[in-house]
């Protein structure tokens, strides 16, 4: 098989969700030594489609070919025999195994002798995938539980590497990545095209689609709404065939200085945990949006716990001057009217089993119970409703599960709740992060009215495009420590950031 | 090399305490003897665990297996006894995981119906004319060398060894793990969770059977529990993997299990020797020494595993 003829084929395919149908008559290819791209909207159907192809769903109707050979794949292990990989949207490594074993896990058979797994070579194989791939690698003997999502993504990455992959499915894992691990993905995408291997991509970065792939397919409502040549389209053109109309209006602020009021609604001194960040200190103000970023162990996201109260400090404090009060824990913190998104949406954030009313009344229970603790369904199912209409969260009801729902609807409500409170201080780590460009300006208004409101912001981000476009001071970090502080109105570029990141 | 020092201080202090009686050789022996049948149970559960499942009713199997492993034992010498032991176990449990597997029941529900049927299986067994004097007679003190010291260290050496390898060093062993760690992605990776559970029906039912075997051995008969008081009998190994838990910061979970095993039984044994009676204020002592060794157990932890 040569560079150039078709690896996949997909015709006429079809999948239901009892009554969704969330694939319609997809037809698509991918040559070998390309690198595709699938874009669409949050439900759109590209995770969907992808899982077909990966083995995780069957298909309803429809075929595929894989080398010209009909390819239905019953299990991701048959699609692994085929050498085709995945690394899965939401996250995936099992915590109470170590990170060397996830990266074999469900294929341990190739190292068992007389029934016996070596677990040496299982780690020496797992150094060697890391090593190969130039992927950073984590503390292979160390389970994957404590790890920070980045790290747990990596070690998916090496699982999907480590089947010597001939087409690689990435459903949006760089949004998971800070910005020197995400060069490391392009460079790895780079290299198997080099080597004559194929790589489809999902995104909702229309940027970064275009500038990684040489071809882009669009999916709407669960299907293909348009096709584009990577070096001819635009990213204009690619957002209207998504929302199928042209998207006007300014993601980001406008303006181009710092905006904010002089009361001073938070002060971090000298904070540290160990380990993770040293000597961190600044002021947070009234209605400011103060933005965090920095490579990939930098330590921005331990900032956010911390400030929370959900990291023990080996030394410092942290003030939330509007309460007047000094906060140790995530509760005097919530009592202080403070709120935390995390990044890790499923696994930190959200009752991932619980229902849409459950999701959105939890942290206002104390506002809607009655007398005695009695949470009157009535009041619940009205809130409920009221955020549901309010962020337009696509929902068959309010008892559907939380897991049911698109990534970008997880969001909204993970997001929204909060702002259903009287809040002071809204601490935000990657509220993007899987999202698409629908979501994300929406989320982005969503920040500009909290500023409008006094709400203080603190925006941690793995996207410099996202703090440079929302933030009026910019924190940069590096090795746990803040190395510069770069005002709206200054020295407020990509290039003076990653100067200072590196 | 301080999780050492640090258990050989406990036991210097045990020592201490005791008047100079517990380090010596003729009440290790005991105490050694004493840990051997709930460390098989304790290892039982560390599988159960592993997969995010419980079984109540595994206590109600000791005591139909220990009463096949007498009755055989009897009649066959070491091979019905042994094989009496295990077959019991072995079916019982695997039955438990059938129906776990394919009930949908959650398992502590499950386990504790369960735990009911089997202690009135023993009930009728202990009532039929026939079967009555088999159970109520004593097992043969020929075939009960591995009660007692050191036969019952060597099993439990045996056992160390086996279970470990099992554990730590096989794809099921992981792949039980898994299934524990996350279904979801466990299934992803193409691990069968109905195929595992089974597996874990299979193991653990041995070693509930080798249980069996050796608790008949050491006390030569078994009495039949009634109104859920089997469910008792998994409080002391529960109590072991609790503390093994703990210690999983230092040692491996199945070599930690009968190091707790001893710590606990030496609890016991320095608590007689102190005067506390035993029952509800010795257990009652435990719990205490446990939830103290829990919390400082907890300190920095950074889920490294051994």
């Amino acid at each position: 098989m040569t560079d150039g003829a078709n690896i996949l084929e997909v015709k006429g395919l079809n999948k239901y969700f009892g009554p969704t149908h969330a694939n319609v008559d997809i037809d698509f290819t991918i040559k070998r030594g390309e690198i595709k791209g699938l874009i669409g909207e949050n439900g759109s159907g590209k995770s969907t489609l992808i899982s077909q192809i990966a083995g995780i769903y069957r298909y309803d109707s429809g075929s595929m070919t894989l080398n010209g050979e009909p390819y239905a794949p019953h299990s991701p292990k048959d699609a692994n025999r085929e050498k085709i990989a995945m690394v899965m949207q939401e996250l995936g490594v099992v915590g109470t195994l170590p990170a060397g074993v996830n990266v074999f896990l469900g294929r341990t058979q190739q190292f068992t002798k007389a029934g016996f797994v070596n677990l040496k070579e299982v780690y020496a194989a797992a150094e060697k995938i890391f090593t190969q791939w130039d992927l950073p690698m984590p503390p292979l003997h160390q389970l994957a539980e404590g790890m920070m999502v980045e790290t747990r993504k990596m070690i998916e990455l090496a699982r999907a590497l480590s089947i010597d992959p001939d087409l690689l499915l990435l459903d949006e894992i760089t949004q998971s990545l800070s910005m020197n691990n995400r060069d490391r993905l392009y460079g790895l995408i780079g290299k198997l095209k080099g080597m004559g291997r194929s790589v489809l991509v999902i995104t909702h970065d229309v940027d970064e689609l275009i500038e990684i792939t040489d071809t882009i397919t669009v999916l709407r409502d669960g299907a293909v709404v348009g096709e584009a040549d990577s070096r001819r389209t635009t990213a204009d053109e690619i957002k209207r065939m998504m929302v199928g109309r042209s998207m006007s209006g300014e993601y980001y602020r406008e303006d181009q200085a710092p905006d904010y009021r002089e009361k001073v609604m938070l002060t971090v001194r000298d904070m540290a945990v160990p380990g993770e960040i040293e000597d961190v200190s600044f002021e947070l103000h009234e209605g400011e949006i103060l933005g965090f970023c920095g490579l990939s162990d930098s330590g921005i996201h331990s900032v956010g716990k911390a400030v929370y109260g959900l990291s023990r400090l080996s030394s410092g404090s942290v003030r939330m001057e509007y309460a007047d009060k000094d906060v140790k824990t995530a509760e005097q913190a919530l009592a202080t009217g403070a709120a935390y998104v995390p990044k890790d949406r499923d696994s930190e954030a959200l009752m991932i089993h619980a229902s849409v009313l459950d999701n959105i009344c939890l942290p206002s229970v104390e506002e809607l119970e009655g007398k005695v603790m009695y949470l009157a369904p009535g009041k619940l199912r009205a809130l409920t409703n009221e955020m549901v209409e309010k962020f337009s969260v696509r929902t068959t009801g309010v008892h559907q599960t939380m897991d049911a729902l698109s990534g970008g609807n997880k969001q909204k409500i993970n997001l929204g709740r909060w702002l259903a409170k009287d809040l002071k201080l809204l601490i935000l780590d990657c509220p993007t992060r899987g999202v698409d460009v629908g979501v994300k300006a929406y989320i982005y208004s969503l920040m500009k009215e909290a500023k409008k409101n006094g709400i203080a912001t603190l925006l941690i981000s793995d996207e410099l495009t996202e703090v440079l476009g929302m933030a009026d001071r910019l924190m940069v970090m590096k090795d746990g420590r803040i190395t510069k502080v770069i005002r709206r109105d200054e020295n407020f570029t990509e290039q003076s950031v990653i100067g200072a990141m590196i | 090399m301080l999780v050492v020092a640090v258990i050989v201080c406990i036991f210097l202090a045990f020592h201490l305490i005791s008047g100079g009686t517990f380090l010596q050789m003729d009440n290790l022996a005991i105490v050694i003897s004493h840990t051997v049948y709930p460390t098989f149970m304790a290892w039982g559960l560390c599988f159960l665990f592993a997969c995010g499942y419980t079984d109540m009713s595994i206590g109600g199997v000791v005591v139909l297996g220990s009463f096949a492993t007498g009755v055989l034992g009897n009649m066959y010498g070491y091979p019905g006894a042994v094989l009496g032991g295990l077959a019991v176990g072995l079916i019982l449990v695997f039955i438990n995981f059938l129906i776990f597997a394919f009930s949908g029941i959650p398992s502590w529900i499950a386990g504790i119906s369960l735990a009911m049927i089997y202690e009135a299986i023993a009930v009728a067994v202990k009532l039929n004319p026939t079967l009555k004097p088999l159970i109520e007679t004593d097992m043969n003190q020929n075939i009960r060398l591995f009660g007692s010291f050191p036969w019952s260290l060597i099993l439990l050496f045996i056992g160390l060894f086996i279970v470990y390898l099992i554990y730590n060093r096989t794809t099921i062993g992981l792949n039980i793990r898994a299934i524990g760690g996350n279904q979801q992605v466990s299934k992803a990776l193409g691990i069968s969770l109905i195929r595992t559970l089974l597996f874990v029906g299979l193991i653990t039912g041995i070693l509930i059977g080798v249980a069996a075997f050796i608790q008949e051995s050491y006390a030569g008969q078994t009495t039949v529990k009634t109104g859920l008081t089997s469910m008792y009998m998994i409080f002391q190994p529960l109590a072991i993997v609790l503390l093994a838990q703990i210690l999983q910061r230092w040692i491996n979970i199945i070599i930690a299990v009968p190091i707790c095993a001893f710590i606990i039984y030496s609890v016991f044994t320095l608590l007689t020797t102190m005067g506390v009676p035993s029952g509800t204020l010795q257990e009652a002592s435990l719990c205490v020494f446990l939830i103290v060794f829990g919390i400082i157990g907890r300190f920095g932890y950074k889920g490294v595993v051994k």
